[in-house]
């Protein structure tokens, strides 16, 4: 909406300045009629050029035809050569004005021939100053001799694209012809391109529904700032035109060979068959610049099973991640790792808790702890409680369900590692203690997240442990599973997972959660089988099954298959308007905020506010679906900052005047849209709410202060989270919720962000936003879920975190140190000339971190990047051309 | 099939062997046994997907040359459960939460009780006083007095108040308080009022005293030298004696009179030139007072110079902070800061004998104090002081044998005396505000073994250290300490 108002400002401008030369010229009129002394107001040459001008309107009058011509050679002239400023207009035009209608009147006389287009030429531009409602300028336009439009100047040319679109608009209604201003616009098109008006050209392209046209105009000065423009266009446009500008964009990078920029577009179209095309593509150029995308496409985790190439696979396959993970950890100084009390620093607490002194053990405690420990250490294959030799003992401190999310903490700790990994969690899955047991195969599936391997061990181990009869294995290899291969739309998990779904004689617990991990695996894809299925079994369970809390994961296994796929989920929709039980308004309302998530659609940001609107009796109706209304306001808004911030200020108002459930998403929303980002004001909102009455509300924006700090090691927020834990350190369920932030605070000591948009906040990770998701869809009950036996759910986030970093490689894929400047990201669309592309940089060598809208530029010119984004892994080639100068 | 070289994998690095693929998957993990020592039956070979097992057809499975498996498996024992369960606070009863926490509970506010809350709670500093309740038959008779109603009822509270964490409520041990001494039941229009903390201290001790509460058991080895064993606990640990020297200033010839007074509580003077609570005992100590002379056979000044000949194990050190303003009609308050030592030498205010007696074990024990200073500087120089620790500790064990023999004999048969001289600061009972009517008090007492004290504001409990007990000296509007409760140092 930003870009919009930039968009708009000049026109809008140009109006007023118009409407304000119109008034002068009406006064100027006014005192011509009263006082009739204009000859005293004007200098002499102005009464001379008025004189001038005036005698050429006379001949043009006459009926002498062989004095037409050079008449209006010489009133051009006049008016070309005239010079005007951003206040007046030129004076010709302003003489010529009171004799516009008798031009036209002469015009209207004359005889087809040359003259009479040449007067067309003079009267469209004549048309400006006068009458706008006519569209006189495009009218006598189209009559005219159709030389180059530019050659009347720069104001032309847009008066005349503004009333292109206004007929073209007026020509559709009635069903008329449109070529010739199609004609007319692809003259003026490259004419704006060449100005440094490349809003303009598209802005008419987008007008005449004709931005396929585009590319062809488009060379290699322009072709950059066209497609920034088009690009950061897209959250504000309606579909189609959206996925359209995009597939121009995309388009236009591709003529000018700019294979990464192009990969990120197809990325963001969620087109398989065009990624896959470009990466070939690549492939024929560059070896270098294939792996470059193919470092994109691992960090979207995008598969390209065709892929014969050992190297290439492995990149894809992101085995690279856990060994540049520890280098940049090494480089860092963070390796060592940390326990719970390093975090917590619990010394600097006003209050020495009672709970905390002396060797008693409280599991819930205990149980923070080991979340702290899994989140602050994870990814780095150490930690001081649950890796080493004598980690049993940990996980035993722990009480029943406490021991599975223990013994699962192996596999956070393991992140990425598969290798390492499994060889830690083997020797718990022959533990006698089924919960040690259960939460070995979570770890399998945590330690696989984002991650392939050629042998699937995930898939191999879990998949014989669904069916074992204990329902707590059971649940573990499915949410395995589903971590395991999220966003790989693998075809034997389906199988593998279906028939859970589909027995209706299986309790709603191990249902709901097949269903999540079938979304979480084939997050996006539309899957139609799988759709069916849930909606199946949603018609066919008991209402009592269907109330049960699990029920919210079966539908969000539903919305997930739509994430971001706008309206390819309207057939389930309606199919859900058939359930009247109210898990069907439920899940159409988790279904539609999918569909939409990261669009910035504002209809449909308004559509969920409505939903809220209602002041449901919680007694007699179900009133859930308003809570992922509120979070749906985040999750479609979070794409785009204008909208980010308008729905910062609706949470404001849902805050003071929702019932309790909307109140306690809000604070679960804020956590959503500003996920690893600690925006001051969000912050402060999120400490005023951590203090609310309602329990509920204290417990989830304690938690969304974690999400807001994840893995940021924000000073302020820290100082926050130690506050909180000395104000509740007597009320166990919030001092856990403190602990669990102050983990998520420090994840991965700072190094990891759980923000799904990365590469410049372009690319939304569809599985990071799923992972999120369904923590977050866990915290609307936060009683049976988080501070229940389900704790695990927040193992859930596991699926967005990824390093933070930039990391500069080598030909030969090592790493190499080269200094760039990382600063705040400044928002460059539309601005003329070279803008600087950051701003208060500091000067680093890589790795590097980047914070959330922080950019990356190299800072010297010996190295060339291939990929136009600095952030996660990207290849440097030598710059050739410096090295030969040094020479 | 013939022989196929493959890859697995296994902890993070690469095995290589040949395959035949004829052969049973056994055979592959007796192979793999040889290189990694993992035991077959606890491997776990995967490949594309699948685990291995016994019945697998390798030439099913497509191997190829270069193929790479991965196998799980660990070598050596599995991790056991460790033998003790852990117990968990959630799991835990009130009663064994207050065992383990050691974090006492408080007692809840009557309105305006304050004031007897935070004398229970320094009164309950000394253990051998709840030892001696326990061991109190209760009201014997059914014409018990106030007295010893009011013991048991001590003695109640104070058992209750051991077995939970929450706040308990003193209501029974109040109401019986206000109908032994009316005066705590003084009401004005908001109810109940504020009570001076000083004359609920002394009330309780003189009932106890009435109750004649027993001495608690020792050590049978000691009780069996013939030691007075009878008295009551307020005689033996709470009460010390004055030897008291009265000298008329008027009649100089006048033989000075020598009296034996037993207080239960020594007094701190506040004036202007008073800056430390041992200048204000002293002061209490040398008064002058009018009393009539035999001699002169009128009234006459006399100085009486007051010595202590016993020092009782507990000793309670008032701040005469509260003064009649006759004019306001309030006890009105002096906020003078007046400092308190945390460790108290007594001695200066002995009588000779009793400091002859005092003497040796005081030097002593000051020395070993110097001693263990030094030690533990070196052993902030020295890096390892691993054997250091293990000759102290044998030290240790020496040196309380030494101590006990300096003991002298006639104070370590009584029983409840201070031997040393020497005392530690184990309860502190504060005032804030203006008036001894008004304002609130708490209590602050020593944990046992540490240099944390504990603050009872009520049913409001928690932890702070010492610096905070030193800050209650006064000065200000700052909770100012009124009563001292002081523990003879332990000798070992």
């Amino acid at each position: 909406m930003a870009r919009d108002t930039v968009k708009n400002v000049p026109p809008a401008e140009e109006t007023s300045n118009k409407d304000k030369q119109k008034a002068k010229e009406e006064n100027e009129a006014k005192t011509d009629g009263e006082k009739k002394d204009e000859f005293e107001e004007l200098s002499e040459e102005d009464l001379q050029l008025k004189n001038e001008l005036e005698m050429l309107v006379e001949r043009l009058k006459e009926g002498d035809v062989n004095l037409h011509r050079p008449a209006l050679e010489s009133l051009r002239t006049l008016i070309r050569t005239s010079t005007s400023s951003m206040t007046s207009v030129p004076k010709p035009l302003k003489f010529l004005r009171p004799h516009y209608v008798t031009v036209t009147d002469v015009y209207e006389n004359w005889l087809p021939g040359d003259n009479k287009l040449f007067l067309a030429d003079i009267l469209s531009v004549l048309a400006m100053t006068y009458d706008e409602g006519k569209r006189d300028s495009l009218k006598y336009r189209l009559q005219g001799s159709r030389e180059d439009p530019g050659s009347w100047g720069h104001e032309y040319v847009r008066h005349l694209s503004t009333e292109i679109g206004q007929e073209y608009v007026y020509r559709t209604e009635k069903e008329l012809s449109t070529d010739d201003l199609m004609a007319l616009a692809l003259e003026i098109v490259p004419f704006f391109l060449k100005h440094n008006a490349e809003a303009d050209a598209v802005d008419l392209l987008l007008e005449l529904e004709a931005i396929d046209q585009l590319p062809q105009y488009v060379d290699k000065d322009t072709y950059a700032r066209v497609c920034l423009y088009m690009v950061s266009c897209v959250n504000l446009l309606v579909p189609p035109d959206d996925i359209l500008f995009l597939r121009t964009a995309h388009q236009i990078y591709r003529q000018h060979d700019k294979y990464t920029e192009a990969v990120s577009l197809a990325i963001r179209l969620g087109d398989h068959d065009l990624i896959k095309e470009d990466f070939e593509a690549a492939g024929h150029i560059d070896a270098l610049l294939q792996k470059q995308i193919a470092f994109q496409l691992g960090r979207q985790q995008i598969d390209i099973p065709e892929i014969e190439d050992e190297k290439l696979k492995e990149i894809l396959s992101n085995s690279h991640l856990t060994k540049h993970f520890i280098a940049l950890a090494k480089e860092l100084d963070v390796l060592e790792p940390k326990t719970p009390e390093d975090i917590y620093k619990s010394h600097l607490e006003n209050i020495r808790s009672g709970f905390t002194s002396g060797n008693v053990d409280s599991a819930r405690q205990n149980l923070a702890s080991t979340f702290v420990n899994a989140f602050v250490n994870a990814g780095f294959t150490n930690d001081k409680l649950i890796s080493i030799e004598d980690g049993t003992t940990w996980i035993y401190k722990n009480k029943d369900n406490g021991m599975l999310s223990a013994a699962a903490s192996i596999g956070m700790i393991m992140l990425w590692d598969v290798d390492l990994g499994l060889s830690h969690v083997d020797k718990y899955l022959y533990s006698p203690e089924d919960h040690i047991q259960a939460g070995a195969l979570l770890a399998i599936g945590l330690i696989n997240t984002g991650v392939r391997n050629e042998n699937d061990p995930a898939f191999a181990l879990l998949s014989e442990h669904i069916e074992k009869p204990k329902a707590m294995m059971r649940i573990s290899a499915i949410v395995g599973l589903g971590m395991a291969y999220s966003g790989s739309h693998r075809e034997d998990v389906l199988e593998l997972l279906s028939p859970f779904i589909s027995d209706t004689t299986l309790s709603m617990e191990i249902a709901s959660l097949a269903a999540l991990s079938l979304g979480l695996v084939f997050v996006g894809s539309c899957h139609g089988d799988i759709s069916s299925t849930i909606l199946q079994t949603m018609m066919e369970r008991d209402e009592s099954q269907l109330k049960e809390s699990w029920g919210r994961f079966m539908g969000l296994g539903l919305a997930l298959l739509y994430l971001g796929k706008q309206d390819a989920a309207e057939a389930t929709l309606e199919t859900l308007k058939v359930i009247e039980h109210p898990i069907g308004k439920q899940v159409r309302v988790l279904v539609e905020i999918c569909s939409y998530a990261g669009t910035g659609n504002v209809l449909k940001v308004q559509g969920m506010l409505h939903v809220c609107n209602d002041h449901l009796d919680k007694e007699k109706e179900d009133d859930l679906h308003q809570a992922f209304a509120v979070l749906g306001v985040a999750l479609i808004a979070m794409g785009e900052d204008i909208g980010a911030e308008m729905a910062l200020r609706s949470f404001n108002h849902l805050m003071h005047y929702g019932e309790p459930v909307i109140r306690r998403a809000v604070p679960l929303a804020l956590g959503l849209l500003c996920a690893s980002n600690p925006l001051l004001n969000v912050l402060e909102t999120l400490s005023k709410y951590s203090h609310d009455n309602d329990a509920d509300v204290a417990i989830n924006a304690i938690f969304a202060m974690g999400l807001v700090g994840a893995g940021t090691n924000n000073a302020r927020l820290a100082q926050m989270l130690r506050q909180l834990a000395s104000y509740y350190h007597k009320e166990p369920n919030c001092l856990f919720m403190v602990r669990i932030s102050q983990g998520l605070l420090h994840m991965g000591k700072g190094t990891i962000s759980i923000n799904p948009y990365h590469s410049d906040r372009q690319l939304m990770s569809p599985v990071g936003i799923a992972g999120l998701l369904a923590t977050l869809v866990a915290f609307t009950d936060t009683k049976t879920f988080i501070l229940g036996r389900y704790h695990w759910f927040l193992y859930y986030l596991v699926t967005a975190m990824y390093p933070r970093f930039l990391i500069t490689l080598d030909e030969n894929l090592n790493s190499l140190p080269v200094t760039v400047r990382v600063g705040q990201a400044v928002d460059v669309v539309g601005q003329a000339g070279r803008p600087k592309t950051i701003t208060g940089f500091q000067t680093h060598s890589t790795p590097v971190l980047l914070a959330h809208s922080e950019r990356a530029e190299l800072a010297t010119e010996e190295y060339i990047s291939l990929s136009h984004v600095l952030e996660g892994f990207v290849l440097k080639n030598q710059n050739n051309f410096i090295n030969h100068c040094k020479f | 099939m013939p022989l196929v070289k493959v890859n697995v994998k296994w902890n993070g690095a690469d095995h290589e062997l040949e395959v035949d693929t004829d052969e049973s998957v056994e055979l592959l993990k007796t192979q793999l046994f040889t290189m990694t020592n993992v035991q077959p039956d606890r491997q776990k070979i995967l490949f594309k997907g699948k685990t291995l097992t016994e019945n697998t057809d390798l030439n099913t499975v497509n191997i190829k040359e270069g193929s790479k498996f991965m196998m799980m498996g660990t070598v050596g024992e599995l991790p056991k459960e460790p033998e003790n369960k852990t117990l968990f606070v959630e799991d835990m009863s009130d009663k064994q939460l207050a065992e383990t926490l050691k974090l006492p509970s408080g007692l809840r506010n009557l309105g305006n009780t304050c004031y007897m809350n935070s004398t229970l709670q320094c009164l309950r500093a000394m253990p051998e006083l709840q030892e001696s309740l326990n061991s109190f038959a209760s009201g014997s008779s059914s014409s018990a007095g106030a007295a010893d109603t009011l013991t048991t009822s001590l003695r109640d509270l104070y058992r209750n108040l051991n077995q939970t964490t929450e706040g308990a409520t003193p209501l029974n041990f109040l109401q019986i308080l206000r109908s032994a001494f009316p005066q705590f039941a003084q009401r004005n229009a908001n109810g109940f009022m504020q009570q001076d903390a000083e004359e609920c201290w002394t009330q309780i001790v003189f009932s106890l005293n009435q109750a004649n509460i027993p001495i608690p058991n020792r050590d049978s080895s000691l009780s069996s030298d013939g030691e007075i064993t009878s008295g009551s606990f307020i005689d033996r640990y709470m009460t010390g004696e004055f030897t008291s020297t009265l000298k008329c200033e008027e009649a100089p010839e006048e033989e000075a009179t020598v009296i034996k007074e037993k207080f239960t509580k020594l007094n701190c003077h506040i004036s202007v030139t008073i800056n430390y609570m041992q200048n204000g005992i002293m002061e209490a100590l040398d008064e002058r007072i009018e009393k009539n002379s035999p001699t002169l056979g009128r009234m006459a000044i006399y100085n009486k110079t007051s010595r202590i000949s016993r020092l009782p194990s507990y000793l309670t050190v008032q701040f005469v902070r509260f003064f009649w303003k006759a004019d306001r009609n309030v006890k009105s308050k002096i906020l003078r800061k007046v400092k308190f030592p945390m460790e108290f030498d007594a001695s200066d205010f002995c009588t000779d004998e009793l400091k002859n007696k005092i003497l040796p074990l005081k030097n002593r024990l000051r020395e070993l104090e110097k001693e263990r200073e030094s030690a533990k500087k070196r052993a902030k120089l020295a890096i390892d002081n691993t054997d250091q620790d293990l000759t102290d500790s044998k030290n240790d064990e020496t040196t309380v044998e030494e101590l006990k023999k300096l003991i002298d004999p006639d104070l370590n048969k009584d029983i409840g005396a201070n031997v040393s001289g020497l005392y530690d600061l184990c309860a502190v009972l504060t005032h804030i505000g203006r008036s001894a009517d008004s304002g609130h008090y708490i209590g602050w007492v020593r944990k046992e073994n540490s240099d944390d004290w504990i603050q009872y504001d009520d049913d409001k409990v928690k932890t702070v250290s010492q610096e905070d007990i030193q800050k209650l000296d006064g000065g200000g509007d700052w909770h100012t300490a009124y009563i001292l409760l002081y523990r003879s140092k332990k000798i070992a």
